[in-house]
């Protein structure tokens, strides 16, 4: 685990969640369906602080955000999956701040939330209606997995940046990047 | 050798004394042509003074408002005394409370509004919310000064309704649309679209005979349960204030 959640700015921002997804900003929006602030901000944070600071973190923040919705799926499995899965990937490979790169990692988590959230609906609600819940569930998570890549390489860079300058970077990681950048430029 | 010359000059000179003919009639030609747009906007332009001022529109439309208003103030007093003789459940002496919305996602995966009072103002879990022109939903938690509304849209909305002109019941059910299903209980529907749906005049969880949409189009392929698609009246995206019956 990382050392950001040590730091209260950092685990404060998580808070930050919810009440974007309360105030909902209708010109940030697709087809009426916003952002998933959720995948914006777990993505930064576990590619920087690792799979088991990503895990702890998507459980809390899908307990979060349960708490401001009706209920009925929950974002947790999604959450923590997502959580382990860009801890890894963060610590894999560290270069991973590029704009494409992280639109493209929150376009495909946004997804992976929405057909978790998606498939609860369906095996809750299934019967007759199914045929329109497909139909919704895919408009959805169209929807919001375009706005939210699009939108990621804003967010999502910004916190990393931010974050990275919070944690001062270890002396062994420093070199690790310097080995990579003159590889690349070979 | 003079005659083409002198010919020529009377020739220009009439031509001369034509121009003013020719141009205004090319002008009238093309008024024709835009059916009298200059005309038309000239006049618009310079009668604008003189049109019916709004205040006359107000007057026009309070006046009918009142009408209306009285007329449903004499309704609602006959159908509390018919209620009454029927023992059937009050449908307008509850309290209402008007409630702003705060927060609202009326698409994605949850459907839901939250308003700016709760516990402390009263509301309670299962409230009826209405908007303008009928029912929004029900309340699905409340805190001491929020409240959440369940809209109707939402996939897990049902609710129970019936339609007035035919007399058949049936269930109303969220698909995630701004549209919602409605299931018929009764083989035989006899609906048709353009029916008004209300909450039904026997429940006992929302108040009676409260508006809620109008069917739009009837699917009767499926024999032992017709459905109907129905357009809510009350539109959630646009709301900025709610009612909140109190039970």
């Amino acid at each position: 685990m990382g050392p950001l959640y040590k730091r209260p700015i950092c685990v404060l921002s998580g808070f930050t969640v919810p009440w974007l997804v309360l105030v909902s900003p209708s010109w940030l929006s697709l087809s009426g369906v916003g952002p998933c602030w959720a995948v914006l901000w777990l993505l930064p944070w576990a590619l920087e602080d690792g799979w088991v600071s990503g895990m702890i973190a998507g459980f809390f923040l899908g307990i979060l955000l349960d708490a401001i919705s009706l209920g009925g799926a929950t974002y947790v499995p999604a959450l923590v999956a997502l959580g382990w899965w860009w801890g890894k990937l963060g610590r894999r490979s560290p270069l991973l701040e590029g704009s494409l790169n992280l639109g493209l990692l929150a376009w495909i988590g946004s997804a992976v939330v929405g057909l978790s959230l998606g498939a609860q609906f369906l095996v809750k609600e299934f019967g007759e209606s199914i045929f329109w819940l497909l139909h919704w569930s895919f408009l959805t998570l169209l929807s919001q997995s375009i706005v939210t890549g699009l939108v990621a390489p804003i967010i999502a860079s910004l916190l990393l940046l931010l974050w990275r300058r919070k944690r001062p970077i270890p002396f062994l990681e420093k070199t690790r990047l310097r080995k990579f950048a003159r590889n690349r430029k070979k | 050798m003079g005659g083409p010359h002198w010919a020529g000059r009377i020739r220009l000179k009439n031509l001369g004394r034509l121009l003013p003919l020719l141009i205004f009639g090319g002008g009238l030609f093309l008024v024709r042509l835009t059916k009298g747009a200059v005309f038309l906007d000239t006049y618009a332009f310079l009668s604008r003074p003189f049109w019916p001022g709004p205040a006359q529109k107000e007057w026009l439309r309070n006046g009918f408002s009142i009408e209306q208003q009285t007329k449903l103030r004499l309704l609602e007093q006959d159908n509390r005394r018919l209620r009454v003789l029927l023992a059937l459940k009050k449908s307008s002496s509850a309290r209402q409370i008007s409630a702003a919305v705060i927060s609202r996602q009326t698409q994605g995966w949850w459907h839901q509004l939250e308003i700016g009072k709760g516990q402390l103002a009263g509301i309670s879990a299962d409230d009826p919310v209405l908007g303008p022109g009928g029912l929004l939903g029900r309340i699905q938690s409340v805190t001491p000064t929020t409240a959440r509304v369940r809209l109707l849209t939402s996939p897990s909305s049902r609710i129970g309704v019936w339609v007035p002109r035919t007399g058949r019941h049936g269930l109303l059910v969220g698909m995630g649309t701004s549209r919602t299903k409605l299931v018929f209980l009764d083989k035989g529907s006899s609906a048709l679209p353009g029916d008004v749906v209300s909450t039904s005049p026997a429940s006992t969880l929302l108040p009676p005979n409260l508006p809620v949409g109008v069917i739009q189009s009837l699917n009767n392929q499926v024999p032992l349960e017709p459905q109907a698609v129905v357009q809510l009246i009350a539109t959630p995206a646009a709301v900025d204030w709610v009612q909140v019956q109190l039970r």
